[in-house]
């Protein structure tokens, strides 16, 4: 038996190491320094971002080649003390954190600096794998839904403190996305959404408030539950509204900017609606075929502030043109969709929770990033993943990509 | 229900059609942006990072009709201050620095308030290399504050011309409304006399350098290697009329006094000398002009800016005697045999008009020659006021000539109607026609015009309108494109004229008024006249033409306040004849043809 397997994995690498994957992301970090690199060369602040960038892809690969080598039942093992040593270093970064634009986000050590909200992303998606499938969970129990949701929910909170509305959306989405996988009932997802819609409707101001709540007693008769239930999902949405206009009102000046700019973008032309228009017009410029590689005028005039970050596809727009973003969205296609497949085949619902978890955690980085340079999506501070300059991001991506190949690996393997 | 089981396909399929819904939707707007919207988009992105930079023109150059140099370009430093980022604590040590008095700085940005405060303020023209070498070290002290290199009219070239050549501004804001196409804020403008007429020859194009910027507007380099830059385009030259050394005579004659000169080329109407007097210093506009020199230009009680040879109007006096000469002899009123005798003066009704002389027995001729009114008082009695209007006009009184200048007035030439429209139909008498015969009561007549009666008398009642462009070069194709205006012929016979024509001759060359400027050389024919000043004493007058037998030039000499025409007038209109004739004859024919080759090579240089 052991004889025939190893012999399996000399003749067919794809078998244990799935390529669909791993080319796909290596390309993509190839275009991200490519785009880093034009976005920064000679740039009086940020021109060392490449060789930087270049160091954190080796300990990236690095990184994640061992979480591919380590044995994959360490990863449940993993999952509590990972889960709250995250929570412990969120609540650090408050006290201790280094202020960058606006977020106190950042772990300063040496030159380097470390974003826990990085790290909790992983704890976060082992933690709801281990707990949502621990024993005999009934998603649909209203307890257990609780517990599942303060999981995602703590993590929110700390990283809204900071504050990273981005990263925040993020871990809501993943929270939610795993419940909904485990099995959730439409009336157990009614009552998990529904505060999310009233908080959203909240934004628009009081009569779409007052409307989105009349929804909900609609929907509430629709579903024709006892009158305890309803009545107390009722007044869960409505302190949803009014927790959220509270908090609306303690965020940051440029957070509130940035939904206001989102629900008008001609208010603010020159702040946080101008990041978006001038990725727009990179994009839109960039034409068919591109301006060329370290010719991009909006891209190599500096006209994107912090290009190298939230805003690097749209250097990949302006230089390489239609076909780079093309290029470029395909590759994320394959990944999602390889990811997306590989969750059916996993062996068991823990695996297949940490597959899915990575899916979102990639998918909604990417649809939030990318909706934003096009202009299609409010401007949310994310990083493109693989793509945008930042180690802790890119650590992290890998890791977890290593976590899913640990998974691939042993998908034959019984315990 | 199947539905609610752990990874569900029901689940997988909405989470697959959301994956593939949301890259449709990022296809198709990149598939918009990029390919369907993409002209727009690269134009947005141009005209984020392309800066055009603007380079006047210099203005085209007057010459005079021998191609002399009258008023060049020299290249000079501006100072400009754009609102929105500078910081008014500056003002004191740039005002330091121009040795301007402190608050210029505050009173020349509160003349342009009106313009986007982004838009750069010119503070001070032709400022010296040591402004711009403390600018050039100090310049990131200095936000808001910088500099271009312009050039600047430059008349040093020994004569002043003020008035005729008029002067060049900032564009004001009511025009620029007007010509947004064709100018841009902070454009000079031609304001006045020929710099206004002829703008659109003497202004050029604009060139535009494109250059690339980045998002702090720092320029980076050059858009597209040039390409696209358009070059200037210098000003059409100017070939004028105006002859320097006979503008100059006229110029220094009338260094201490008040008047205007007009000479004119009889047979072509060219403007050989244009003079009002006292002038302003067109270099004071050539740098950025304050309130101040304005007021003080305007509250000189002598007037220095009023264009005393083409808008100031008198009682011509004397000089117009021709008038009512020439009406009576072209309608048979009179011969050459006619006489009168003058006992000193002429009775009508009740009113006695006087004569400066006992006369005795007056002809046509010697009324001219020796000027006497009695003749004229009589005469013009018998002509009548209208007819006698009607000749007035047909030598040009009465309506503007068309000069090509803007400044210019129409005076006035009395009539039946226009009395009974001022007096009412009886509020007038005959007397009021009497003093018409001798230039004196409501005839109101400019210097210009009595050029141009003096150049009909000169050329026998042909000539030209006056002006003063006699061709320009155009710029683009480097031709010389010579312009003449329309002959005309004011039809009176040449029998008439040579009575006329023979008696100013004598007052010059016989035994008339202006004995004492008489010259075997230049021939000058002419007539006095003392025009009668309300406010003072009287005008000195001269009008006349050289040389008699085939004259060159016409000529009218106005000394405000300065008592009889001969003795002052007359001389100064014999020395500035000199000064053309004298040097013409010599030059002329040399000028002729080589005109184009000199005036090809002072160009070039």
């Amino acid at each position: 038996m052991y004889r025939r397997n190893r012999l399996n994995i000399n003749y067919k690498l794809q078998d244990r190491f799935d390529l669909a994957i791993f080319i796909p992301t290596v390309v993509l970090i190839i275009f991200g320094l490519l785009a880093i690199y034009s976005s920064t060369f000679n740039h009086p602040t940020a021109s060392g971002n490449f060789q930087k960038q270049l160091i954190f892809t080796v300990v990236a690969i690095i990184a994640f080649f061992i979480t591919f080598s380590l044995p994959q039942q360490l990863f449940k093992s993993f999952a509590i003390p990972l889960f709250f040593a995250s929570l412990f270093f969120l609540l650090a970064v408050l006290v201790v954190g280094k202020t960058v634009y606006g977020a106190k986000s950042w772990f300063g050590i040496g030159g380097f600096g470390f974003q826990p909200s990085e790290l909790a992303k992983l704890g976060t998606i082992l933690m709801l794998a281990y707990w949502l499938t621990y024993k005999s969970r009934d998603i649909n129990n209203l307890l257990d839904i609780g517990v599942a949701l303060a999981i995602g929910f703590v993590p929110i909170m700390l990283i809204m403190l900071e504050p990273d509305m981005g990263t925040s959306i993020v871990f809501a989405i993943i929270t939610i996305s795993l419940i909904f996988w485990s099995g959730i009932s439409l009336f157990g997802l009614f009552i998990v959404l529904s505060p999310g819609f009233v908080v959203f409707a909240s934004l628009f101001g009081v009569y779409a408030f007052v409307a989105a709540l009349l929804l909900i007693v609609a929907a509430l008769f629709f579903f024709k539950r006892d009158l305890f239930n309803s009545i107390t999902v009722f007044i869960i949405n409505l302190s949803a509204g009014f927790f959220f206009d509270y908090a609306f009102k303690i965020l940051k000046p440029h957070q509130q900017k940035r939904i206001a700019s989102f629900l008008d973008p001609s208010a603010d032309p020159l702040g946080s609606g101008y990041n978006a228009l001038q990725a727009k017009v990179a994009i839109g410029s960039g034409g068919f075929f591109g301006k060329g590689f370290l010719h991009g005028n909006q891209t190599q005039l500096r006209y994107i502030p912090q290009q190298w970050t939230d805003f690097i596809y749209c250097v990949i727009g302006e230089e390489f043109g239609f076909i780079g973003s093309v290029l470029v969205i395909a590759l994320f296609l394959t990944i999602f969709l390889r990811l997306f497949k590989l969750s059916a085949t996993a062996k068991d619902k823990f695996s297949v929770l940490i597959i899915i978890g990575v899916l979102t955690l990639l998918f909604s980085h990417f649809a939030i990033n990318i909706g934003m340079n096009l202009g299609i999506t409010p401007v949310v501070g994310l990083p493109l993943p693989f793509l945008s300059y930042g180690g802790s991001s890119l650590l992290i991506n890998m890791v977890m990509l290593g976590i899913v190949m640990n998974i691939y690996k042993n998908r034959k393997l019984h315990t | 229900m199947d539905d609610n089981n752990f990874g569900s396909y029901f689940r997988r399929r909405i989470i697959f059609v959301m994956m593939i819904g949301f890259f449709a939707i990022c296809i198709t707007q990149l598939f918009n942006m990029q390919i369907l919207k993409q002209p727009a988009y690269s134009e947005k992105s141009d005209e984020n990072s392309v800066k055009p930079i603007y380079q006047t023109a210099p203005r085209g150059i007057f010459f005079d009709r021998n191609h002399k140099v009258l008023v060049g370009n020299k290249p000079s430093f501006t100072l400009r201050i754009t609102p929105s980022t500078y910081d008014k604590k500056l003002n004191l040590y740039i005002e330091a620095i121009l040795g301007t008095s402190p608050g210029y700085i505050d009173r020349i940005l509160k003349q342009n308030e009106s313009y986007s405060k982004f838009i750069p303020r010119k503070i001070a023209k032709d400022v010296s290399f040591k402004v711009i070498a403390w600018y050039e070290e100090n310049a990131s002290k200095l936000p808001g504050v910088d500099y271009i290199m312009e050039t600047q009219r430059d008349y040093s070239f020994g004569i002043m011309g003020s008035h005729m050549f008029g002067y060049t501004k900032e564009i004001p804001m009511e025009i620029y409304q007007h010509r947004k196409n064709e100018y841009d804020i902070g454009d000079d403008i031609g304001f006045g006399g020929i710099e206004k007429t002829y703008e659109d020859y003497l202004r050029g194009d604009k060139g535009i350098k494109y250059m690339l910027v980045d998002a702090k507007q720092k320029t980076i380099g050059k858009y597209k290697n040039g390409e696209e830059d358009q070059t200037t385009v210098k000003g059409d030259d100017l070939i004028l009329t105006i002859d320097k050394e006979a503008q100059s005579v006229a110029e220094e004659a009338f260094k201490d006094k008040r008047g205007a000169v007009v000479a004119i080329d009889p047979s072509t109407g060219e403007i050989i000398a244009f003079l009002s007097a006292p002038q302003y210093n067109l270099q004071d506009f050539a740098k950025v002009t304050t309130n101040e020199v304005w007021r003080e230009l305007n509250n000189n009680p002598n007037k220095p800016m009023f264009n005393r040879a083409s808008m100031s109007t008198f009682a011509p006096g004397s000089t117009f005697k021709m008038i009512s000469a020439i009406a009576a002899l072209e309608e048979g009123i009179i011969d050459t045999n006619y006489r009168i005798t003058c006992g000193g003066g002429y009775q009508f009704g009740d009113r006695y008009f006087k004569c400066l002389h006992v006369h005795g027995t007056v002809e046509v001729e010697t009324s001219i020659e020796k000027s006497c009114n009695t003749f004229y008082y009589s005469l013009v009695n018998k002509i009548g006021l209208d007819l006698w209007s009607k000749y007035a006009k047909k030598f040009g009184f009465g309506s503007k000539s068309r000069i090509d200048i803007p400044e210019e007035a129409a005076g006035i030439v009395p009539s039946t109607d226009y009395y009974n429209k001022v007096y009412g139909k009886n509020g007038w008498t005959k007397g009021f026609v009497i003093s018409l015969g001798i230039g004196q009561g409501e005839l109101n007549v400019t210097p210009l015009q009595l050029a141009q009666y003096a150049a009909l008398f000169a050329n026998s009642g042909k000539s030209a309108r006056p002006h003063f462009l006699k061709g320009y070069t155009d710029t683009r194709t480097n031709q010389y494109v010579e312009v003449k205006p329309q002959t005309y012929d004011i039809g009176i016979s040449k029998k008439s004229f040579d009575i006329v024509r023979r008696a100013m001759y004598l007052v010059v060359n016989g035994a008339g008024t202006a004995t004492n400027i008489k010259s075997d050389e230049l021939q000058i024919s002419g007539k006095t006249g003392t025009a009668q000043n309300p406010h003072g004493k009287e005008h000195s007058l001269f009008i006349g033409f050289a040389p008699f037998n085939n004259p060159k030039i016409a000529i009218a000499v106005l000394v405000e306040n300065a008592g009889f025409g001969s003795t002052v007038a007359a001389p100064i209109a014999r020395d500035i004849i000199k000064a053309y004739l004298i040097k013409g004859n010599k030059e002329e024919n040399k000028n002729l043809t080589a005109a184009t080759n000199v005036q090809e090579e002072q160009i070039e240089h």
